[in-house]
This record gives C-alpha cells, structure tokens and sequence, in this order.
C-alpha cells in the first residue's frame, strides 16, 4: 500500500476532440508505465467502437508511478470518465473517486459545451480542477484568448496553465508536476470499517464481474467476505489489485485512498451497480458513501433481427451485452409485422445508439430498430392501471380514462445570447418554464419541466445548433402528469405495419402524421407499383403520400459476356434488399424505421 | 464422329486513340506502343493455339473483334489474328465475323481488306449525331464521319451493319434524342444497339457527374420507350433490352451471352464460357502477355464452375434480356426447378404491364426491360426458396 501523502486520484475532463484520450497515453509515455514501443494509440480506450468514434463509453482507470522533480515517488491513479449526457450519472461517480480533475481545451476551439458540463459535474464534485492548453503547436492556437476564456467563463484561475501538445509530447511533464503539486492527497482510515466506491464493473468469461473501486476507508484483502450495501449481496474478495494498461496486478492489500479492482466469482453485473459502496460483511461501515443512484433505462425500442430466422442470435448477443452493461434491459416482444424480437430500455439515444452498433459490429448482425418510445402509464376505463412499454400494447382509445406521460427537470446552461433560441426550442416541445438565472455574466441557466418524450430523440441535437454547441443538458424524472396521447399507425399499401407505430401527444399528431407519411415516402425506395403510406389514428386516416412507382434502374450492357460482373450487381442488389422487411409487397429498408423521427430539420 | 458443338470467339483489342470521358472498358488511350502492339500478337496467337487444341469438338460460329477500337488496331493486325484463329479452330462456312469500328479509323483499304479476308458484319461506333456532345464525351470523330464511314462500308460490301448509339447523355432532351434516332435511320443500318449512358466509377465522367446534367430516370425511362417504338415503326424489331435489328440479323454473337451458349474470350478483360466453366482475364495487358507467353502469372482473375441450380437462376437473368423470355417447359425440364414460384411473382407483374406471354414464354415488356434488374432479382429469390422438382419427388 502506497502512503496516503504519495497518492493523486484525478480524472481528465475534455470535449471530444479536445485531446483527452491522447494526453492519458502520453501521460502513460511519460512515466514509462507503457513502453513507447508497445503503445497502441490510445490505450484507455479499448473498445474498437470507441476508438473509431473518439468518445469513451466505458470508464477505465490505470496506476502511473512518477519520480517528480522533488525527488519522490507518487502513485498517480487516472480514472477515465465517459463524455455524454446519457452517461452523466458514470461521470459523476467517476469524478467522486478523484480529488483532482485536468480540464483539457483545445488551444484553437476555446471552451465548449461538454467541456462545461462536466467540468460543473468536476466543481461539485469538490474536485480541484487544473485547466490545460492542448494543441498549441496548431496554427489557429491561441493559449493567451483560451486561458482568459477558462478564467470568465468557468472562473478558474488560468494564467499558469500548461500550455501542452500530447499529440507531440510537448510539455507533459508540467502536468505531472501540476498533479503532484495541485491535486490533494487523499484522506481516508486504513482501519475503519470499508467503503469503497464502485465506479464501473466489466464482465469478464474467467473472473466473473471485475469490480473497479475507489477505497474511500478501510482495506479491501483477498479472502474478506464484503457486501455490496445497494443490492445486499455478500461475496468473497479472490483478488485484489492495482489496474495496469496491459492488464490487472493482483496486490495483497487495498487501502483507504487507493484506485484498484476487486474480483469475487460474481455472475451478475447488476450485482456491482456503478456508485454502489462495498463495505466488510463482518465490520459494515455505518451507512453508504452518498449519491447513489438506480440507473433506470428511459428510452425503450423494439430490436428485430432484418433477418428473421437470426431471432436466436440476437437473443445470445443482448445476453453477453446485459453482462457487461447493467443499465441496458430487455424482454421478448412480438410484432405482427416484424415477428419476434425485443423490447429494449436504454439510458438515453446515444445509449441506444452505441448498443445498437455494438450488436451489429460485434455480434454481426442486421438490426431493425423502431420508434423509441418513453414508459406510459394508463388509467383504464376498467380501473385497472397499466404501463406501457410499447405502441405495441397501446390500449384501445375506449379503454382509456386517462394517460400519463414521464416529465423531467430539465437544466439548460449557455451563453446568454442564445436564450431566446432555448426558449423557443423548449416551447415548441411543450416546455414550461420555471426559472431562469445568471450564473455568472457569461452564464445563464434555464430550468423548464419538459416530457420526456419530446427530448429523447433529437433535443440534445438541436440545442446544439441553437446555441453553436455551447449549450449544455441535464435532466432528471420528476414523475407522470395527465396528458392527451394518442397512438399513430402506418399503413403501407393499405397494410397497417405494427412496428411504425407509435404514441404522441394528441395536439401534433396531424403534423406529424403529414411529416412521417413524407419521410417514409424519402426513405422507401420506389416498388414496381404505386405504393400509398397512410398515418392514421384508431382507423381513421389522417395523412397520405403516394410513392410513385420505379419507372428505371440500370440498364447494363452484357458486353463481351461478362456475366460475372452481371452477376456481382444483382448480388449486390440481393444483399440491399436483406436490409429491408417485406410487407406484403413492399420492401422497406431498416433505416425507415428510425428516419420517421428525425423530425427537426 | 460426333455431332460438333457452337462456340462463340471474342477477341479483345485493348487500344484506342483516346480514352472516352464514359469508358470503363479496359483498353489504352494513345498511340500503339509497336513492342507492345507485337508482344500483344504473339501472346493471342500462342494463346490460340493452346486453346484450339482444346476445342477439337466444336466448331466456330461466331468470331467478334470488341475492344477497344479493332478498327484502330489496324487492317493487318486484325487479318492475322484470324488467320490464327482460322488455323486453329474449325470455322463454320456461315460464320459471322463482326468488327467493332469508330469512324475515324475506318478507311476504304481497312475496309476492303477485311471484307477480303472473310470479315462479313461491322459494328460502328456513332454513339450521336451532335459533334458538341461528340466532342464533350471525348469521341475522336464527328457524325458526318460517321455518315461517311456508312457509305464505305456499304460500297466495300458489308451487307450486315451495326450502328451503335448512346442515350441519357448531357443536356440530352427526349426530342433532341428521337432526332438523333430519325438522322441515323437515314444511314439505314440493319441493326442498332441504343444504350443508356451509365456512368461507372473510375472514369472521368464520374468525377463531374453532378455537374453533368445529366437526364433524370424518368426521361431516360422516357427515351427508352420511345426507341423501342421508334426503332420498330422502322421496321427494326427489338431481340434484346438494347439491341434492334431487321429480321435476320440479329447478332448472332451477342445472342450467345444471352442464351448461355458457350463462348471463348481472349485478351485482357475477356470473358468466357467454355467447358461448364466460366472465367474472365485480368484487366491488364502486361499481365495477360506474360501469363500466356512466361506462363509466370495466372491470366484468370475469376474462375467458377457453375452449379445446375445457378445455371437456372443465369437463364432467368439472361434470358429476360431477351425477347424470347423464359419458358417454363424448358426451365422445368433444364433445371429440374419448379416453375410456379416464379409465376407468382410473375403474373402481378403481367398484371401491370411489366411481362407478356409469347409463343407459351414470359417476355418482358418495354416497361419490364426497365426495371428488369429488381424483377430479374424478385426471381431469383423466389427461385432460392425453392425446392428442386426432383427431391419432392
């Protein structure tokens, strides 16, 4: 166990791009934990999907040895943090385990949104928080005009920031030196009954759940019997240890202030439920660390498999995923149009999004997904009260005495400039506004109770480019209101297509209706016939566009006999067509079922 | 001795005098590199030899120069291929031997030449009669060289000419195309071949395509149909989605693709069906002359033996091109498939105009031609969910 004084917990805060992933592996350089020879860009972020995307979605941490300039040896523990709305719950349990965050901005861009966001999330934390220039060997930098911007906008003093390049490995050693000098020591009783923070978990086929831990009090030893104080589980402790990029280094010991990972022959993630607090089974710390939180998934969608007869496959793949991500769920559904598939719930879209590109790449496999929808709850006629998961289950309008739909809190902070641009924006998606205040002169932050609904598909987005991405979300559920819903069907060819349906305040569903029959006229490739798309509510159909029949396609030449090359472009076509679901005669690709909500241009 | 079986020749002259902006056949812009036109020779004629010693029990019917531009090869080049080809393979006395041409290589001594030798059908590349879009598309000639290049051939004795024309090009309006159709009659071809300006990758035209104005699907849909009645109100029947002719003269050659006869490429980017195999050579010309004279490197890019049940789903897609269709006697008997899940998805289709019955086959209407490919694909899917008529018994 290292000393409490020779310790620095931090995490590095950053907008994408801003060069967060590339300062670790320089850090990682610096101190020779990875040679440079064996450095694959990028370590921490070991998932091939967050690489390519450049966002961490899983966090990870890793123990760096340095000898600072004052002759000592610390332990520097880097504890990476996720980056989006969706995960601010992650972030914030990351955060708790650190006593200093280093606010990376990019040298020409100046600070941006989620540069914002989480550095809050950093401040309320407790953090210290220790602004770094990056990219200053660009053209565009302009370190002097981004460190005032740190010093009005945030309120960090800035002046003496590290003015760095970690794509060059200009400067890392300053932020070492910072750490050691400006992140506090942790506190903590190595003797005290245990506490230690969970701040993720992995699944893993020959440990069972590796549990990634922050000790706040007391030591963690293999062979203790701990309890996790959330889900009341008890287990026994087969190893513990330090985290190293290139893998786990088992220690005899973890003690009150140090970062590491615990294994314990756990089957269920939901077991290690991020932000959870393990404590001794024999010597219970009195009561958990604060600011535990369930993870409630928010956003539910149908998945389907494009092609059917894969239903088996899917099944196995969200079985691996849920290991590996508690905050997923998921149950059978069957839809008339799309047969069997699943309900799944997510945190938010970009949840959703990564999910979905996770079962594709890593499982293989072509997916439909449908409309997301929020959970909505019904008073029946009959007095019995339902949820509803999926359009689905939606209950004849007869049946209905009243529906409730989910309301958050919603806190908007931007510039002041672009105000009037929020509130329009929240009007329009039946926002009522609560309250507004100046932070600071360069900061304003509205309050507005919103449905649900009306920002899980696209708000974050056109927040965005209301407030040229300075603008900032976060939400929170406060509980259902009365509201006026209705269920919107599609029909294709005079077909109704269960899977197109969904449910919308009552108000919009005539724009709407016109809108989606529009974009799924754009998003169905014209069929050998006339196709009609009609939307319609409880039979009667309220929007129609026609899409026209194909008159064309290709006419290639068979020239010199080449009937190979014939043959590679009708196989081409085969392949196009597996990617749509026929209904009755019309071929619909999987895209359509998520273009119908793009509905803010 | 056995009855001796149709094969088809085809003889690929990758050189041209330029590159066409549209192009994306395999061939060389520029002047003829005489070491490489020669070693280009002598890898066709060893190349004959090899393979005639493999086609003892066939006799050829059809022989076809294509390119490239065979005219600009030059009269003497051409002669001595076939001479090879005559020397090697057993040559029907009827055999058609066509050339491919542009204008502005057609000369009265080229001309002559090759009727001489035997060459009896030529195929001339007109492609409009606008010489600015001539000129836009990169063609080397205009159309009165065209019209010229017609009285030659015609006055040196080619009784079987092709014109071969172009559609769906820049700024192209549907009149200004029926004009070019009516100008050309003029000439009095006995067959036209009408194609659709398709523009393909890896050329230049792609890269200004946006830029191109280029006619939408629906008036190239439109030109389509109006060349189909056009060209038959002049007495040219339509035999294939692009091709016309007076009765008689079809082109044999080409109807060898369609109706899965077997056939025999040679040179780089050549194609072949010979021997229950199909096989295509490298687009490379180097490539070509060292695989066949070193023998060092494979010529053959691709090389599959064709399953019975791929064959039946060949025959869908090559017989539709064609107006004589498919026939379910002939399907069932050849391929041993059943032939009613195809008509499931064929009589909706008849029901909208899209297919016809003639003489008992399912033919393609002018409007089915143009959406053959997603209903050639509709086929086959119903035909891979199918079961062998065989096995059910």
């Amino acid at each position: 166990m290292t000393d409490l004084s020779k310790i620095r917990n931090f995490s590095i805060v950053a907008h994408i791009d801003h060069g967060k992933s590339t300062l670790a592996d320089r850090l990682l350089e610096e101190t020779n934990t990875v040679d440079k020879r064996e450095m694959e860009e990028q370590i921490l972020d070991n998932m091939e999907l967050e690489r390519e995307r450049g966002i961490t979605i899983k966090a990870r941490a890793v123990k760096l040895k340095y000898k600072a300039d004052d002759g000592e040896t610390y332990v520097l523990n880097l504890i990476d943090t996720p980056g989006h709305v969706d995960f601010n719950y992650e972030v914030s349990r990351s955060l708790t385990a650190c006593e200093g965050a280093v606010l990376v901005v990019d040298a020409s861009q100046g600070i941006e949104a989620q540069t914002l966001a989480n550095t809050y999330l950093a401040i309320d934390a407790g953090l210290e928080v220790l602004p770094v220039v990056n990219k200053i060997d660009l053209p565009a930098a302009r370190p002097q005009e981004v460190k005032k911007e740190i010093e009005d906008v945030i309120g960090l003093p800035a002046m003496d920031a590290p003015e760095i390049s970690a794509k060059n490995g200009i400067n890392i050693h300053s932020v070492l030196e910072m750490i050691v000098k400006e992140v506090p020591a942790p506190k903590g009783d190595r003797e005290a009954p245990l506490q230690a923070l969970i701040f993720d978990s992995q699944y893993d086929s020959y440990r069972g759940v590796v549990v990634y831990l922050r000790v706040m009090n007391g030591t963690i030893r293999p062979g203790m019997d701990v309890q996790m104080m959330a889900s009341g589980a008890v287990y026994k402790v087969v190893e513990c240890g330090y985290l190293h990029p290139k893998g786990m280094v088992p220690a005899d010991a973890l003690g009150a202030g140090e970062v590491g990972y615990l294994t314990a022959s756990i089957k269920t993630i939901s077991d290690t439920r991020v932000g959870d607090t393990v404590t001794g089974a024999e010597h219970p710390a009195a009561e958990p660390l604060p600011g535990y939180k369930t993870c409630q998934p928010m956003v539910f969608s149908g998945v389907y498999p494009a092609d059917g007869s894969k239903y088996g496959d899917l099944r196995d793949a969200l079985e691996k995923l849920k290991l590996n991500d508690a905050s997923m769920y998921y149950t059978q559904e069957n839809s008339i149009a799309l047969g069997f598939g699943f309900r799944c719930g997510f945190l938010g879209l970009l949840h959703m999004e990564i999910i979905m590109e996770r079962l594709e790449r890593e499982f293989n496999l072509d997916l439909i997904t449908t409309a997301p929808n929020v959970v909505y709850e019904i008073d029946k006629t009959d007095g019995s009260h339902v949820e509803v998961y999926t359009p689905l289950n939606y209950p004849d309008p007869m049946e209905i005495a009243q529906a409730y739909e989910p309301y958050v809190k919603a806190s908007v902070i931007a510039p002041p400039e672009y105000v009037g641009n929020i509130m329009d924006l929240c009007q329009y998606r039946r926002g009522e506004f609560k309250d507004m205040s100046y932070l600071d002169q360069s900061r304003v932050e509205l309050h507005y109770e919103i449905p649900l609904n009306e920002i899980i598909y696209d708000f974050f987005d056109a927040l965005k480019s209301r407030t040229r991405g300075y603008g900032s979300l976060d939400y929170e559920l406060i509980g259902y209101r009365p509201s006026k819903l209705v269920k919107l069907d599609i029909l294709l060819n005079g077909e109704l297509v269960d899977a197109l349906s969904f449910i919308l305040f009552a108000d919009e569903a005539y724009a709407r209706a016109r809108r989606i029959c529009e974009k799924l006229k754009e998003n169905i490739p014209r069929q050998m016939f006339e196709i009609p798309v009609q939307a319609a509510i409880g039979g009667k159909i309220i929007a129609r566009e026609t899409i026209k029949a194909l008159r064309k396609d290709v006419l290639a030449k068979c020239y010199g006999g080449d009937i190979t090359r014939k043959k590679k472009l009708l196989e081409k076509q085969k392949e196009g067509k597996k990617r749509m679901r026929t209904f009755g005669t019309v071929s619909v690709p999987s895209e359509a079922f998520m273009a119908v909500l793009k509905m803010d241009e | 001795m056995n009855e001796l079986k149709p094969l088809g020749i085809y003889i690929h002259i990758p050189f041209c005098r330029s590159k066409c902006q549209y192009c994306d056949f395999y061939s060389i812009g520029g002047s003829r590199n005489r070491r490489l036109v020669d070693s280009y020779l002598q890898a066709l004629m060893l190349h004959l030899k090899e393979t005639g010693a493999l086609a003892t029990d066939y006799v050829v019917d059809t022989v076809y120069f294509g390119g490239g531009t065979p005219s600009f090869f030059g009269a003497d080049n051409l002669r001595r291929i076939f001479a090879e080809v005559q020397h090697r393979f057993r040559l029907d006395k009827d055999a058609e031997i066509t050339f491919e041409a542009n204008p502005d290589s057609v000369t009265e001594s080229l001309l002559r030449k090759l009727r001489a030798e035997g060459f009896n059908r030529i195929s001339l590349g007109v492609q409009s009669d606008r010489d600015d879009v001539l000129q836009k598309l990169g063609r080397p000639h205009n159309y009165e060289q065209a019209k010229t290049a017609v009285k030659l051939a015609r006055a040196c004795g080619f009784d079987n000419l092709s014109l071969d024309l172009m559609y769906g090009l820049p700024n192209q309006t549907v009149l200004q195309w029926e004009e070019t159709l009516r100008h050309v009659l003029h000439l009095r071809p006995d067959h036209m071949s009408c194609y659709g300006l398709k523009v393909e990758e890896n050329t230049p035209l792609w890269e200004y395509r946006e830029a191109a104005n280029l006619p939408s699907d629906e008036i190239q849909a439109e030109m389509y149909l109006k060349t189909v009645s056009i060209l038959q109100e002049a007495g040219y029947a339509q035999y294939e989605i692009s091709n016309f002719a007076i009765p008689g003269y079809e082109s044999r050659h080409n109807l060898k693709y369609w109706l899965g006869e077997e056939y025999i490429g040679f040179g780089p980017s050549a194609s072949s069906d010979f021997a229950g195999k199909r096989y295509t050579n490298y687009r490379d010309i180097q490539n070509y002359i060292r695989g066949v004279i070193k023998q060092d490197v494979p010529i053959l890019s691709e090389c599959e033996s064709i399953p019975p049940r791929e064959r039946a789903g060949e025959y869908v897609m090559l017989r539709l091109r064609t107006v004589y269709g498919i026939s379910p006697e002939e399907y069932e008997r050849n391929y041993l498939m059943p032939f009613e899940p195809l008509q499931k998805v064929i009589l909706p289709l008849a029901e909208h105009g899209l297919f016809e019955q003639r003489n008992g086959n399912w033919v393609l209407t002018p409007k089915g031609f143009l959406v053959s490919n997603q209903i050639i694909v509709q086929l086959q899917e119903a035909q891979d969910a199918s079961e062998p008529l065989a096995k059910k018994r």
